[in-house]
């Protein structure tokens, strides 16, 4: 793994570039670079968040069964995924496991999130860096290619030219960004259909759902996806166009936001008929899962075992601005099947935080930590990424080839996904091949991918649970006591990538919770190895395509290659007023205490 | 705990979410107290809307017992 270099600037050569915050991101998401304008390349690269906000400081001592409502409120967009996972690390600690209705009801919620929220990510915002206003202002050259070269796929979308996409790829004006508006729309009516509400579910708790599963659910649910899976078709057709445009039109451009292989993936989709919740069989049912989990270090496999997904993950600091925990409690010390957990394992975290001025020259430099996962063949923590969630996802499933349904199968080498006739398009069989990198062109095509897999998955439970309510099992909810004790850990994937909750339960209140989503795993700065975080690692030593000079520069491949992982910042961290500023309580919606 | 300026709490950090002595809805036992939900997980037409289920039942016993979920 590349080990951090401190740079010398020399005079003349070397630039100082950096966009704080980056735009079309939620959150404050700082990218600090030095570019090498004589030789194209980026030298240096620093990931920084400027925003603190402690929900694993304030959840100790609440009632357990007010975590998943709490905890989706990290998020404004895929809230619902924490919502699940916190309901996953409940459901362990309490010991009880939805009736299957239930679980189908929440994998047809969370499987319009993804559709609903990579489409909107992908079309509306990633796009605006492919779309012809943006790749005529920063590559006139391409824009002249793409005029005159013909897309592959025309008889699918309907678009002659690459130009033609670009365009239609315009903010605001273009025919695919409104069109994706409108999709993201449908992809949140399904969720609401399914969960209540979109983005905080209300309808979601631990033990299963309150949704009430009438056929008329199910079929309201169908009647919507049938619409997405048009356009989800003629969308796969215009990303591959695109993209492999980009390849042809700028030989090298593989190398923009390139690294090395290492994904991780938490997996998603519960399949009732395996999962029980019980930690000590959570190998078993975890391989179960309709995205399978698992690491891959350089192309390689290296477990599909949730349990040692669990015991390598490790929280680092470096160049965070906390206190170490060393000397704090210890909460976890084995698991359930005797293993021990690590001190640095978010089982064990106490979230102490120490605000300090930035330093981004050897000092601490943002408030997220360095989550890293042990791999125990060669005693690593590696940086882990998510590769903007899809690509992490698609490729761990296609590698373990366990998922076999109706409309995906995983191959060992590929994901097949076989989607129906629709009123628009006829049927059609995609298949996403293992690519040779993880760059970010292939994190933004495994999007679109995933959006095709996800509304594949989708079918099949539409299936599953209208099965279950014409056998008459109508049951949604399992009823269960608080323990007083008890731990519990969520595995689940949230758009942008890995999600994982850890609880403990201590005379029935939360003791401990420690939330990790994607964005820590990829926006995390340099740990106390020296290992850069994923966005760090990524840009820095890429070349630079835009033919714009040093006075005009805007960075659009530093900022492709960033927005490739779909940057999130909420969830990185963990209020910050600044100096003087009061705030005055207006209203407070608490019982009891009126102090 | 850190090492930082922090404001007056304005409720315990544990203020509880339940008051003991009410009745938890995901508490064991609440399932089987619902009318028309039965102990195989399948349910009936007095699941209805809690309200006098009895009368939602078919008037007719030929008729199927349908549940409105």
């Amino acid at each position: 793994m590349a080990v951090r270099e401190r740079v010398q600037p020399e005079a003349g050569k070397l630039v100082d570039m950096a966009w704080d915050p980056i735009t079309r991101i939620v959150g404050n998401l700082g990218i600090y670079t030095k570019i090498d304008f004589d030789n194209r390349e980026v030298v240096s690269c620093k990931s920084t968040s400027s925003l603190f906000r402690g929900y694993s400081v304030f959840m100790k001592g609440k009632d357990p069964r007010d975590a998943h409502f709490i905890t989706s409120r990290i998020c404004g967009i895929c809230g619902d995924n924490h919502a699940v996972c916190s309901c996953y690390a409940q459901q362990m600690a309490y010991g009880v496991k939805p009736p299957p209705l239930g679980e189908w009801i929440v994998n047809l919620g969370e499987a319009a999130e993804y559709i609903f929220d990579h489409i909107i990510f992908q079309d509306n915002l990633v796009f605006v860096d492919f779309c012809e206003q943006m790749v005529k202002e920063t590559n006139p050259k391409v824009w002249a290619k793409a005029q005159s070269a013909d897309a592959p796929h025309a008889e699918l979308h309907g678009y002659r030219t690459v130009a033609d996409i670009m365009r239609s790829y315009n903010p605001f004006t273009g025919e695919t960004y409104k069109e994706a508006l409108l999709m993201s729309r449908i992809g949140r009516e399904m969720i609401c259909l399914m969960e209540g509400r979109h983005v905080h579910p209300s309808t979601v708790y631990p033990g299963g759902v309150g949704t009430i599963p009438t056929p008329t659910l199910f079929t309201d649910y169908l009647s919507r996806l049938l619409r997405c899976l048009d356009f989800i078709k003629k969308a796969v057709a215009m990303n591959d166009d695109v993209f492999d445009f980009f390849y042809e039109a700028l030989p090298g451009y593989e190398e923009v936001g390139r690294r090395r292989v290492l994904l991780g993936c938490w997996g998603a989709f519960n399949n009732p008929d395996h999962v029980d919740y019980d930690y000590r069989n959570m190998d078993s049912w975890g391989n179960e899962m309709f995205v399978t989990p698992g690491v891959v270090v350089d192309g390689e496999l290296v477990t599909t075992n949730l349990v040692d997904i669990n015991l390598g993950i490790r929280i680092m600091l470096g160049s965070s601005y906390y206190e170490d925990w060393v000397n704090e409690e210890t909460f976890v010390s084995r698991d359930p099947l005797g293993n021990p957990v690590d001190r640095r394992h978010p089982w064990n975290q106490t979230t102490i935080p120490k605000p300090q001025k930035r330093d981004l020259e050897g000092g601490n430099y943002s408030w997220v930590m360095s989550p890293r996962w042990y791999d125990k063949r060669t005693g690593d923590n590696l940086a882990l990424d998510t590769g903007g969630g899809a690509l992490a996802r698609l490729w761990a499933t296609a590698l373990a080839g366990k998922v076999d349904t109706p409309f995906v199968k995983a191959t060992g080498h590929s994901v097949q996904i076989n989607l129906p006739k629709t009123p628009n398009t006829p049927e059609q069989t995609l298949e996403w091949n293992v690519p040779q990198w993880s760059n970010a062109i292939e994190r933004d095509r495994a999007r679109i991918y995933f959006v095709a897999y996800a509304a594949g998955m989708a079918l099949h439970f539409v299936d599953k649970a209208l099965n279950e309510v014409r056998a008459g099992r109508t049951k949604v909810f399992e009823d269960f006591d608080v323990p007083e004790e008890a731990i519990g850990c969520g595995f689940h994937e949230a758009v942008r990538g890995v999600l994982s909750h850890h609880l403990v339960i201590r005379e029935g209140k939360i003791a401990n919770y420690h939330p990790y989503p994607p964005t820590p795993w990829n926006g995390s700065p340099t740990d106390s190895y020296g290992t850069p975080g994923p966005y760090e690692d990524a840009v820095m030593g890429q070349p630079i395509f835009e033919e714009n000079d040093q006075d005009s520069f805007r960075g659009i491949d530093i900022m492709r290659a960033v927005r490739s992982f779909d940057p999130c910042l909420p969830c990185g961290v963990h209020m910050y007023l600044g100096q003087g500023k009061t705030l005055r309580t207006v209203h407070q919606p608490m019982f009891g205490e009126h102090s | 705990m850190p090492n930082i300026k922090l404001g007056k709490a304005q409720v315990s950090q544990d203020e509880p979410a339940h008051t003991p002595g009410i009745n938890q809805g995901n508490a064991t036992g609440n399932y089987e107290k619902m009318s028309g939900h039965h102990a195989d997980g399948t349910s009936s037409a007095t699941r209805s809307t809690g309200v006098n289920p009895k009368a939602h039942e078919p008037i007719d016993p030929s008729m199927p017992n349908l549940s409105p979920a």
